[in-house]
């Protein structure tokens, strides 16, 4: 789908939401799946839960990725929560041709105010991650579920690789997050 | 526990350098915590505990008794590691200058920031460029692979009869410390070829203390004594360390397949460029991409990367210059005062002094305190230079004769 030789993607959530671990996950699953090269870059400075979060992936088929930058014009975004919508550089981002994987439960009214072939995908992350009893303190994990949903959406990664990825990462409670991802795989639809 | 095969891991700048003590074999490691350089020595720590790593790991309670406790683990023949950045590396510097003055091949990682204040946590090379003069070699590494292959590359060369001295290997925190990257873990049988463990004590080249057998070392030297003389051997072995720099970088490609350049620097596209950049750190990788995407709109640009500070390479620094007209040399390090305002240029400009050669240099500091640094901004400071040779004009925005590139407004 997308012919670019480096692919961008941005991750915007909330401290506590894991959208830096989810960058991280994102680039090894790519890797692991076929694609040449990958990086996870975390913009890190004071977090503190709550507090905008922002994280960058580059995804390479073939050529080496040698930019440690952020990723300013992203090809996919992921959008943690939806009241980052909100924040005018977050919103920015969302460019000609972008496609947005958004946690929600219900259709957003962008007004006209999106870019020309904006494609915007939703998913009930949240809900996924309390169903399962995904959950750090009452906080729901959202990176999984997003995960998922951004196999089914990019085609980049099987639910077998993140499993296999997953498994690596979190031994024990791998199976209680593969069934979040499964779940948010048969339930990303597109926002129309 | 040993490792077979050889392995690719999805990996942190930070958990390649933990990685790489325990290749290295490293027997002691004593550790203080500080961003962004913390994980390598947790990461330490879940080797030493799974019992991954048989190495004894002290905890102190800061970064001065961490090489004070790394100088004692040296002298007694051990290989030993730690890692540090910014203030820590600071408050280290007594023992920093100890541990080359006494001679011992500690190899250390620097996950630089920016010195306070105020406060800053991200890339910076000015913490390790303070410690300029201490007889450290100092070495940057530009990306994850690397940090893994230059600290295994270390250790070969600090232990080296010849050179007995300590390194440092810096990279820019968060930059690298943080972002992940995949990265090949060798195998022990090859780890072995290149890098054995260290000899016992017939044969350490160096003084080998022994609780059975009491000696004194370091103590005081009357100005009619040697400490002049061990002060120009200092100096004398940190100079001929550049062909076991080289030795070394050659022996690593072969057993490795990976190449550093002559291990001093590395050129990219230079044979038939007309300017060049020259950058420390993952600013050297980054500007590759620059060059690349510069030469398909048809200028003929080159890179440098710059792997060693200290010993400094002259000779391949006039070497480029012999090649190019103009030079850009990138310092993300401040050095107040001096000719330039940056180490790495003043160094490039001492280097062609009485050469005859007259490349002009154009030096740059660009992303102090992680002031990001994009690949489009690198083509510009290319695109300097091309009108620099073409016109002879300096960029118009220089502060005392530097271009402080990517610099913010001030008053």
């Amino acid at each position: 789908m997308i012919e670019k030789k480096i692919i961008e993607i941005a991750f915007n959530g909330r401290g506590g939401q894991t959208a830096i671990t989810a960058s991280q996950l994102l680039s090894e699953m790519a890797y692991e799946s076929g694609f040449k090269d990958a990086i996870a870059i975390p913009i890190i400075g004071a977090e503190r839960r709550g507090a905008p979060i922002q994280a960058f992936s580059r995804i390479s088929r073939d050529a080496q990725i040698r930019s440690y930058s952020s990723v300013t014009d992203p090809d996919f975004i992921f959008i943690f929560d939806t009241t980052l919508l909100k924040i005018p550089r977050v919103f920015a981002t969302i460019k000609e041709g972008v496609i947005l994987i958004i946690n929600t439960d219900h259709k957003i009214e962008f007004n006209n105010n999106l870019p020309k072939n904006v494609k915007i995908y939703m998913v009930d992350a949240t809900g996924i991650s309390l169903k399962h009893e995904l959950a750090i303190e009452g906080f729901p994990i959202l990176n999984i579920p997003m995960l998922g949903a951004f196999a089914k959406v990019s085609g980049f990664y099987g639910l077998d690789i993140m499993e296999k990825v997953i498994k690596k990462k979190f031994g024990s409670r791998a199976e209680k997050n593969m069934k979040t991802a499964r779940d948010a795989f048969e339930m990303v639809k597109e926002m129309i | 526990m040993s490792q077979k095969e050889q392995e690719i891991k999805f990996i942190t700048g930070n958990v390649a350098a933990a990685y790489a003590a325990r290749s290295a074999k490293v027997q002691v490691i004593s550790a203080y915590p500080i961003t962004p350089q913390t994980t390598v020595v947790e990461k330490l720590s879940d080797f030493v505990d799974s019992g991954d790593m048989p190495a004894q790991y002290i905890k102190v309670e800061s970064e001065h008794s961490v090489m004070a406790a790394l100088v004692g683990a040296s002298i007694a023949g051990t290989r030993t590691f730690s890692a540090t950045a910014g203030q820590g590396l600071l408050y280290m510097s007594e023992m920093v200058h100890w541990a080359a003055g006494a001679r011992l091949p500690i190899v250390m990682t620097i996950a630089s920031r920016g010195i306070a204040p105020p406060w800053n946590i991200w890339a910076d090379f000015t913490d390790v460029i303070s410690q300029r003069d201490a007889g450290w070699l100092i070495s940057f590494a530009s990306s994850h692979q690397e940090i893994y292959d230059s600290v295994l590359m270390a250790y070969k060369i600090c232990e080296n009869e010849e050179v007995l001295l300590p390194m440092f290997v810096a990279y820019g925190g968060f930059v690298l410390s943080h972002t992940s990257k995949p990265v090949i873990i060798e195998p022990d049988d090859k780890l072995e070829k290149f890098l054995p463990p260290l000899p016992d004590e017939k044969g350490w080249p160096h003084i080998f203390i022994d609780p059975e057998r009491p000696m004194m070392h370091g103590n005081l030297i009357m100005p009619s004594g040697f400490y002049y003389e061990f002060r120009m051997k200092i100096h004398d072995e940190m100079i001929k360390s550049r062909h076991i720099i080289k030795q070394t970088a050659l022996e690593f490609e072969k057993i490795f397949g990976r190449s550093y350049g002559n291990g001093l620097i590395q050129e990219y596209k230079m044979d038939d460029a007309e300017v060049a950049l020259i950058n420390i750190g993952g600013l050297a990788l980054q500007a590759e991409q620059a060059v690349d995407e510069l030469r398909q709109e048809g200028y003929k640009v080159g890179s440098v990367k710059l792997r060693h500070f200290r010993p400094f390479p002259t000779e391949e620094i006039i070497n480029i210059a012999k090649k190019v007209d103009v030079i850009g040399v990138v310092d993300r390090d401040t050095a107040f005062g001096s000719p330039t305002g940056g180490a790495v240029s003043s160094e490039c400009k001492s280097a062609l002094h009485g050469t005859g050669i007259d490349t002009t240099i154009l030096p740059i500091i660009t992303g102090i305190g992680g002031r990001e640094v994009s690949v489009e901004q690198q083509k510009e400071e290319f695109k300097k230079l091309i009108k620099l040779k073409e016109t002879g004009e300096f960029p118009q925005d220089m502060i005392h004769g530097t271009l402080w590139d990517g610099i913010l407004e001030v008053k």
